[in-house]
């Protein structure tokens, strides 16, 4: 009994081990060339998770409109976080293996698949949201966005809904593309309103809304902000419920988070997020397919696609028409038209020279 | 800018309270003579526990129940392996905090069909917060005290129980027996084993209350990885204060309020964020260093005051 209850624990803890330790690979197994004729090219998308209702989702709704005009897209690769990156490598190749023709994956990726490119002269690398040195590059591409753009426009809305004059952006972790984000943000507002002040904290995680709640009721209080747009992943939803239990507003990033919300069970939380900036990766995936189809040359140089290409936006709904007047909602039409126009150029943090001079800019907007 | 002290004396109370949970599940085992390292695990397990249950039943006393019983089930499992499957401790509380990372995300998936957060698909309960009649008039202490939450209020009488527990009743002599010198307890009699199984039960229901306060209490939602460090912040907490309810307390309060420190400075200096983070990390490095040096000062003072004795 006793050496039973012992191989019993010790299955236990090994089956817990292999549980935690293994990568969720839903990768089909498909023959090499496997597919059809007809078909215009094999293409492998690799995400973390999907089910982010976020960034990852609509790089795969993208991901479905490609297979409808008749190219063969793999069923999508999901990696882990992070903390399984030893195994991209393998992921990668393993996709190569195949038979995948284009391999698309965020930039989580950047590093491999610059890596794995080397190897693979024959496989093409699309590398979405960064915005790598490709010099020599020519079986790689990249896709960035002018998340500015977008921000520039909640800016101006945030700035316009604060009754306070001072509102917030708060972010999951900094890195240069969060960091264009709140560039944004911080010039749209300060288009709209010269004397609206701007907070910024990061959360230091994705994944603690605790944390991130408890930095916008400490702005709520202490800053009078009272306009949260969040830039936090899964953070961010902590940011929510802060904006619900003060009675301020909120805007959502990347997917209408609205929508979400709405459609879920607990419709009363959507009623603080006037609109959500939207980061469109399927469009720009399907956009970019379009491209390679007609016979661009797009390879080993990348793109940055904004306001103009439908890339960048906000959601323009019901809730944030009755909310939102009517003037505000015009300016920003006319600003977002400005700025595909290529009349207006919105600052990126691209633009500043080194760090110091964002932290300078940043903290002149408090 | 001005700075709501109250208010952030307030907060800090509230982000402690998860910590303080996770203290006192700590020092149970610790009572015992078991390191447990698994509450990581145990309270994010019982965090999505909490909202499933609540979510099922429509009600938000059968997720706190939920919680406290998904909290003793994970709790059991690391004691089976470890106490009748003799496994080691360390590692099996190391594997099941794997097992946890992506078990809840697992069955999150299952259940709602999303892998980010369950906040679209379960329907929200918020533990009530408590409201002090006459209290909440008084100047600063009543916006202190009145308006926190119920799991707070619950974590204090916790605090006076496992203390009672551990010095009034014949349970916790033996538990701190067992923890003494489990060879010298079993001479006497106790099992063992049983001991073993009740201190990890009760530290499971401390757990069990910490994910509940995490996932129906400062948000309402269970997120994947929403533990966050909590747990191994609590287990810090009970050795600082070498496993005293009381002493275990104020050091999660502690951790409380560096993290609300760190909160604030983030809105109110221009610190680098990354430097703001290690607060409470740092918090902890600093004052184990020092109750370490403590304890081994006083233990020199022993050893003085024998040698003392034994020349007079």
């Amino acid at each position: 009994m006793k050496k039973i209850s012992k191989i019993l624990a010790g299955a236990l803890v090994l089956s817990m081990a292999l549980t935690a330790c293994g990568p969720k690979e839903t990768t089909e197994s498909e023959k090499p060339n496997g597919g059809d004729a007809t078909s215009k090219g094999k293409i492998a998308y690799i995400v973390s998770n999907l089910g982010d209702n976020s960034f990852n989702d609509s790089g795969e709704r993208g991901m479905e409109v490609l297979r409808s005009e008749g190219w063969d897209v793999m069923k999508t690769i999901e990696t882990g976080d992070a903390s399984n990156a030893d195994k991209f490598d393998d992921t990668i190749r393993d996709a190569i293996e195949q038979g995948a023709e284009y391999l698309v994956a965020s930039s989580t990726y950047t590093d491999n698949f610059l890596r794995i490119a080397e190897e693979y002269p024959d496989q093409k690398f699309l590398v979405f949201d960064d915005s790598p040195d490709l010099t020599g590059r020519d079986n790689v591409a990249y896709i960035s966005y002018a998340q500015n753009e977008g921000s520039y426009l909640v800016g101006m809305l945030a700035a316009g809904m604060s009754q306070t004059g001072t509102v917030a952006v708060n972010v999951g972790m900094e890195n240069p593309v969060i960091n264009d984000f709140v560039t944004g943000f911080i010039e749209g507002v300060k288009a709209q309103d010269p004397e609206c002040k701007v907070v910024t904290a990061a959360c230091g995680s994705w994944s603690d809304p605790v944390i991130m709640k408890n930095l916008c009721l400490d702005q709520q209080r202490n800053n009078n902000a009272d306009v949260f747009y969040q830039v936090a992943g899964g953070s961010g939803d902590g940011l929510f419920e802060a904006a619900m239990e003060t009675g301020t507003w909120a805007i959502g990033v990347d997917s209408d988070q609205y929508q979400v919300y709405k459609d879920g069970a607990n419709p009363e939380k959507a009623d603080v997020i006037l609109t959500s900036m939207l980061k469109e990766v399927g469009n720009s995936f399907v956009a970019f397919f379009h491209q390679v189809e007609a016979g661009e040359d797009v390879w080993g140089k990348g793109m940055t696609l904004g306001l103009a290409d439908n890339s960048v936006g906000y959601v323009d709904n019901a809730f944030f028409q009755e909310k939102v007047p009517q003037e505000l909602r015009d300016a920003m039409a006319s600003v977002a038209d400005k700025v595909k126009s290529g009349e207006l150029k919105v600052k990126s943090y691209f633009d500043f020279a080194d760090e110091a001079e964002y932290k300078a800019y940043v903290e002149a907007a408090k | 800018m001005s700075i709501d002290w109250v208010a952030f004396i307030a907060d800090a109370i509230r982000l402690a309270t998860p910590i303080v949970f996770a203290a006192l599940a700590a020092l149970i085992c610790r009572q015992a003579g078991m390191f447990n390292m698994g509450i990581e695990g145990m309270i994010l397990w019982s965090a999505l526990g909490a909202v499933a249950f609540a979510h099922y039943s429509g009600s938000m006393w059968v997720g706190l129940l939920g919680a406290v019983l998904v909290g003793l089930g994970s709790g059991m499992i690391i004691a089976f392996a470890s106490i009748t499957g003799k496994a080691d401790l360390y590692l099996t509380c190391i594997a099941s905090n794997l097992a946890a990372t992506g078990g809840t995300l697992f069955v999150m998936f299952v259940l709602t069909g999303e892998r980010a957060n369950t906040a679209s698909v379960f329907r929200s309960y918020q533990i009530p917060n408590i409201d002090i009649p006459v209290i909440k008039d008084i100047p600063i202490i009543g916006k202190i005290i009145s308006g926190q939450s119920l799991l707070t209020w619950i974590a204090v009488l916790s605090v006076f129980l496992v203390w009672v527990l551990l010095k009034k009743t014949k349970l916790g002599l033996r538990i701190r027996a067992v923890g003494e010198n489990p060879h010298a307890a079993e001479s006497v009699g106790i099992s063992v084993p049983k001991v073993g199984y009740v201190s990890f039960g009760i530290c499971g229901i401390m757990s069990g209350l910490s994910g509940a306060f995490l996932s129906m209490s400062f948000v309402t939602f269970f997120m994947k990885g929403m533990s966050n460090g909590r747990g191994y912040i609590g287990l810090s907490a009970q050795n600082m204060a070498n496993g005293e309810p009381v002493g275990s307390a104020l050091a999660g309060l502690l951790f409380g309020f560096s993290q609300e420190l760190s909160t604030t400075m983030k809105n109110q200096t221009n610190f680098p964020t990354e430097f703001l983070e290690m607060i409470p990390y740092a918090a902890t490095i600093l004052a184990l260093g020092i109750t370490g040096m403590v304890a081994i000062r006083k233990r020199k003072k022993i050893e003085q005051g024998q040698t003392n004795t034994k020349e007079g």
